[in-house]
């Protein structure tokens, strides 16, 4: 535990759980962890968010849930890509990319 | 967007499966994350809590869960409801007064909206239908209205007034149809080839008449009723073209009309119609109109010239008829009477459905009165349970929801019992209405569902508004004030108890109104059924044999068949005595014109009528008409007597006042034999108890059997202790042994055509009564329920009197006192509406008038001692009230 990490930054962790999901289905805590090791551990999901966010996007119909039996057995609720998900995930990283290039710009010249 | 649909609604009415989940979710979670600590070296104990403080709390995260789900609104609006029915489970006798009022005011008003739009408001299924009049005759200067008009008025109508586009014309009779089927006989309908265009209604099978078919010698073509061609035809489309016996002779078949065709323009009190008659079963064609002749048999249906109304129309007639009286004296003086068809199928029946609609009204505006009083007496008792929710954080917005949300649990199932109600009130309706009035309005039991959604909306809008004004009133931030009350004080403003007190005022005054309404309506029932008919309808039995065909052409046929029965039916078991008549009395007018030996050539259109009844001797002893002079018919009274008539004291008043009858002479249409009288008869109603008696003439069959198709009512007087009914099947057994192809039809009691009159009367009072006795249970209910609070809400005051020394006596009077102020002031305000108000159904009343003080003293007892028991039982609760147990209330 070396590295220094940081909390998410306000309404960046839909994308990233979008961005997981666009993987491959998973649960909710593969999809924590798996955001951490991407990240090599810089970014921590706080777990208490993590659910309310899954809820969340799957009232707005960008993900969808169903039960099914992980690793070793268990059941466990996977959350999958729908289709309008899969174009939000777009979306959302083209303006990700924008805002991320402006805010770079402007530490830059500054 | 399905499926998150069915995630919302799921997570509503599947919470707990819901939730279940969620634990599940979470728990895996957790189990994980301890399970990746205990890899990475700790000890089961030491990561527990950790993965626990990690995850950070799981109540508020399940919470931000079901945020995040967003079904709050929805799981606070059920547990508002669950919360709304337990707090009504727990005052059950406002939930069931309120639910009850709701459901009688929605039923009530309901059916009643609904027959009123099918008689009155609905469009006819014509084309056009408002432009379709129907024409019949009447006669000014005598005094007659209604009569059946002749071919030359129809033809000269239809070509020179200008007024209509074009008039159809139709006669009705009895066919008797024989054929492989056993014989019937039924109505039918001789009409103009137009009158199937002219209403706009096509056949189902086959074509309606063409306009070379009119003649009356052209070819033998018949349309069968949806009924008739079901009956006697199984419904075979290959109807057209077949040939049926009408008459003796051989009818084709050329079309059947659709089922919802039915009689719209049979005139009502005709002397075909019956109590059983459903309507013409089929229609014949060959009518054969003739601009010359003046044969009063037919009746005509026009259709209005756009722009041209009915006062206008009427006026361009008169000209035409003007001209006729110059060219056709037998049709001097007679006038057109037009009726839209809409009128004309309402009968009569306009004035008493506006009343009853009237009475639904009112009985609408009691049940908002009462709702409106009911909440509000409950929002006010329950000031301090708000003034307590809202101190401990509640919102004004969560008491409004929690308020609006017991309203609506109040209103839905009020509004649902209603819709069951009115849906059975539609059929009991049908139950009570006149005979002819289903006939020719045949969606009377249908329930209107715009009807429905309004009387739905008012009552639940009150319910709504009501039931939310204690709360605007509780939520105010004056809420501490009432909590320093201490609860049980008076926390009533003097506004609103005003309100509440206009509120039975107006409950009781309009309860007064529609009892006053009902009274009438019972008075005008004793009235009418304490007149004397002058005959006893009890224990007689009517047939109708109609005794057509050839068989009878010859008619000493005719008189062999009925002497044969009359003789074989004396001799039955439980028979007194029988005959046989053309015509009934209530039923069976048939005016002929004639003339007496005293006056033989009276001017035209001054030509005396009357009712012209031929009997068998026995008619007079069958239906106990008292003969007042001279004698009865008898078996002597044959062909080659003398010919004699029997004449009622009206028209012996009338035509020879001041001297002895007998012996005198008249003739019936102006030719044929002199009559002589032997007989004068007590007058009977023959238009029913609200008419006047009519001028009458009996003549013997025997002398006349050739007449007017002869006798067809066979009269049979059984037993004091027989029932009519009993009797038929032996009666008709007599008949088919004369004659096995003999049909018999409208197997009748003599009561049930007299009491048919009287059918209308009964309908209103029936249902008058039952709006009064509902607006008296609901005011009553009024009183009972503010004077309760109000004393729930003095229990302190009271009980203070009584422990300084108030008698009991006085407490009551205290209580009753208020109660009776009110109860005088609704009954004063009543009465005041009343005189104004029965002016209105004068139209309906006999024999009583509007402002009977006899109905209003009775009235005003009902309503005063009912409001003095509804102050009475409030009353005694307040009388022992414990002075101990009321102050230390505190």
């Amino acid at each position: 535990m070396t590295a220094q990490r940081i909390d998410l930054p306000q309404g960046t962790l839909d994308l990233l759980i979008l961005r997981t999901l666009g993987l491959q289905p998973q649960h909710g805590w593969a999809i924590s962890e798996r955001i951490q090791q991407i990240s090599s551990d810089v970014l921590r999901v706080q777990q208490g968010s993590l659910y309310p966010a899954l809820h969340r996007l799957e009232r707005r119909g960008w993900i969808k849930a169903r039960w099914g039996t992980s690793d070793n057995n268990r059941r466990a609720k996977y959350y999958e890509l729908t289709k309008s998900g899969r174009r939000q995930l777009e979306a959302e990283k083209v303006a990700w990319d924008k805002l991320t290039a402006a805010v770079a710009q402007v530490l830059g010249t500054a | 967007m399905f499926s998150v649909l069915w995630l919302r609604v799921r997570a509503v009415f599947r919470r707990k499966s819901v939730e279940t989940e969620l634990d599940e979710e979470l728990g895996s979670h957790l189990e994980r994350q301890v399970e990746k600590y205990v890899q990475g070296g700790l000890s089961r104990e030491e990561a527990i809590p950790r993965a626990r403080a990690e995850f950070g709390g799981v109540e508020l995260a399940k919470e931000e869960c079901r945020d995040a789900r967003g079904v709050r609104f929805l799981e606070t609006l059920l547990q508002d409801a669950r919360y709304g029915l337990r707090v009504l489970r727990k005052s059950p006798g406002f939930a069931a007064v309120a639910v009850v009022t709701l459901a009688l005011a929605i039923g009530a008003d309901t059916s009643i909206f609904s027959a009123v739009y099918a008689v009155l408001l609905k469009p006819l299924p014509f084309k056009d239908s408002n432009r379709l009049v129907f024409i019949e005759k009447k006669n000014p200067p005598r005094g007659w209205t209604r009569n059946p008009i002749s071919p030359a008025e129809i033809l000269a109508w239809r070509e020179q007034s200008g007024a209509l586009e074009d008039v159809a014309a139709y006669t009705l009779s009895d066919c008797v149809l024989t054929g492989a089927a056993e014989a019937e006989e039924d109505p039918c309908e001789t009409i103009s080839s137009n009158l199937f265009p002219l209403l706009g209604v096509n056949p189902i099978l086959g074509r309606t008449f063409s306009a070379d078919e009119d003649k009356p010698e052209g070819p033998r073509v018949a349309i069968l009723s949806y009924g008739l061609w079901q009956r006697r035809f199984a419904g075979d489309e290959n109807v057209i073209g077949r040939a049926m016996d009408i008459d003796g002779a051989s009818y084709t078949v050329v079309g059947v009309m659709p089922s919802d065709f039915s009689h719209l323009y049979d005139p009502p009190q005709s002397q075909y119609d019956t109590l059983s008659d459903a309507g013409a079963a089929l229609w014949l064609a060959g009518i054969g109109l003739s601009p010359v002749h003046a044969w009063n048999d037919y009746f005509g249906i026009g259709r209005l010239k756009t722009g041209i109304n009915l006062q206008e129309a009427a006026v361009r007639m008169d000209a035409v008829s003007a001209r006729i009286d110059t060219l056709i004296p037998e049709l001097k003086g007679w006038r057109a009477q037009l009726l839209s068809l809409r009128e004309m199928n309402a009968g009569d029946t306009r004035p008493a459905l506006l009343v009853l609609m009237g009475a639904v009204l009112f009985v609408l505006l009691i049940a908002c009165a009462n709702i409106a009083n009911l909440f509000l007496a409950r929002g006010a008792g329950r000031a301090n349970e708000f003034a307590v929710r809202s101190a401990l954080g509640a919102g004004q917005g969560r008491i409004v929801r929690q308020l609006l949300t017991e309203s609506l649990v109040v209103s839905m199932s009020g509004g649902a019992l209603g819709v069951l109600l009115a849906s059975w009130g539609c059929k009991a309706l049908v139950a009570l209405a006149p005979a002819f009035l289903l006939k020719s309005v045949p969606s009377l039991g249908t329930l209107n569902l715009q009807v429905l959604c309004f009387a739905l909306v008012t009552v639940m809008l009150t319910t709504l508004f009501f039931g939310l004004a204690p709360a605007l009133q509780a939520a105010r931030p004056h809420s501490t004030e009432t909590l320093k009350e201490t609860g049980r004080s008076s926390s009533q403003s003097p506004r609103s108890r005003r309100f509440r007190n206009a509120l039975v005022v107006s409950e009781i005054a309009l309860a007064m109104v529609l009892l006053i309404g009902a009274g009438l309506m019972v008075r005008t029932l004793a009235q009418l059924s304490r007149v004397n008919l002058g005959f006893n309808p009890s224990n007689v039995l009517t047939l109708r044999v109609p005794l057509s065909g050839e068989r009878y052409t010859e008619p000493q046929a005719r008189v062999q068949f009925w002497e044969r029965l009359l003789s074989a039916v004396e001799s039955l078991r439980n028979v007194e005595s029988a005959s046989v008549s053309r015509g009934l009395p209530i039923y069976g007018w048939n005016g002929q014109f004639f003339t007496t030996a005293d006056d033989p050539n009276p001017p035209a259109g001054h030509v005396p009528d009357a009712n012209y009844i031929i009997v068998s001797p026995n008619y007079f002893r069958v239906l106990r008409i008292p003969m007042r002079k001279g004698r009865s018919f008898s078996d002597q009274d044959t062909q080659s007597s003398e010919r004699v008539a029997i004449v009622n004291e009206m028209l012996a008043r009338t035509y020879w006042p001041g001297e002895d009858p007998l012996g005198k002479q008249l003739r019936v249409g102006g030719q044929g034999p002199w009559l002589t009288v032997v007989g004068v008869a007590e007058n009977v109603l023959s238009q029913g108890p609200a008419d006047r008696a009519h001028a009458e003439i009996y003549v013997p069959y025997q002398q006349y059997p050739w007449l007017l198709g002869g006798p067809k009512h066979l009269l049979v007087r059984t037993s004091a202790a027989a029932k009519p009914e009993s009797l038929v099947h032996a009666v008709v057994r007599e008949i088919h042994r004369l004659d096995k192809d003999q049909p018999v039809a409208d197997t009748v009691t003599l009561e049930q055509y007299a009491a048919a009159p009287l059918a209308q009367e009964r309908l209103v009072m029936t249902l008058l009564l039952s709006f009064a006795g509902l607006a008296l249970v609901l005011s009553t209910l009024g009183i009972y329920s503010v004077l309760s609070y109000a004393i729930a809400q003095r229990t302190r005051e009271i009980g203070l009197r009584m422990a300084l020394g108030a008698e009991q006596g006085s407490v009551l009077k205290l209580v009753v006192g208020g109660g009776a102020t009110l109860a005088l002031f609704g009954i004063g305000a009543g009465i005041a509406a009343a005189l104004a108000l029965t002016r209105l159904m004068a139209d309906l009343l006999y024999g009583v008038r509007g402002t009977d003080p006899t109905t209003f003293a009775v009235v005003t007892l009902i309503l005063g001692a009912t409001s003095l028991l509804a102050c009475y039982v409030p009353a005694r609760r307040a009388m022992r009230v414990d002075p101990m147990v009321a102050l230390r209330y505190e």
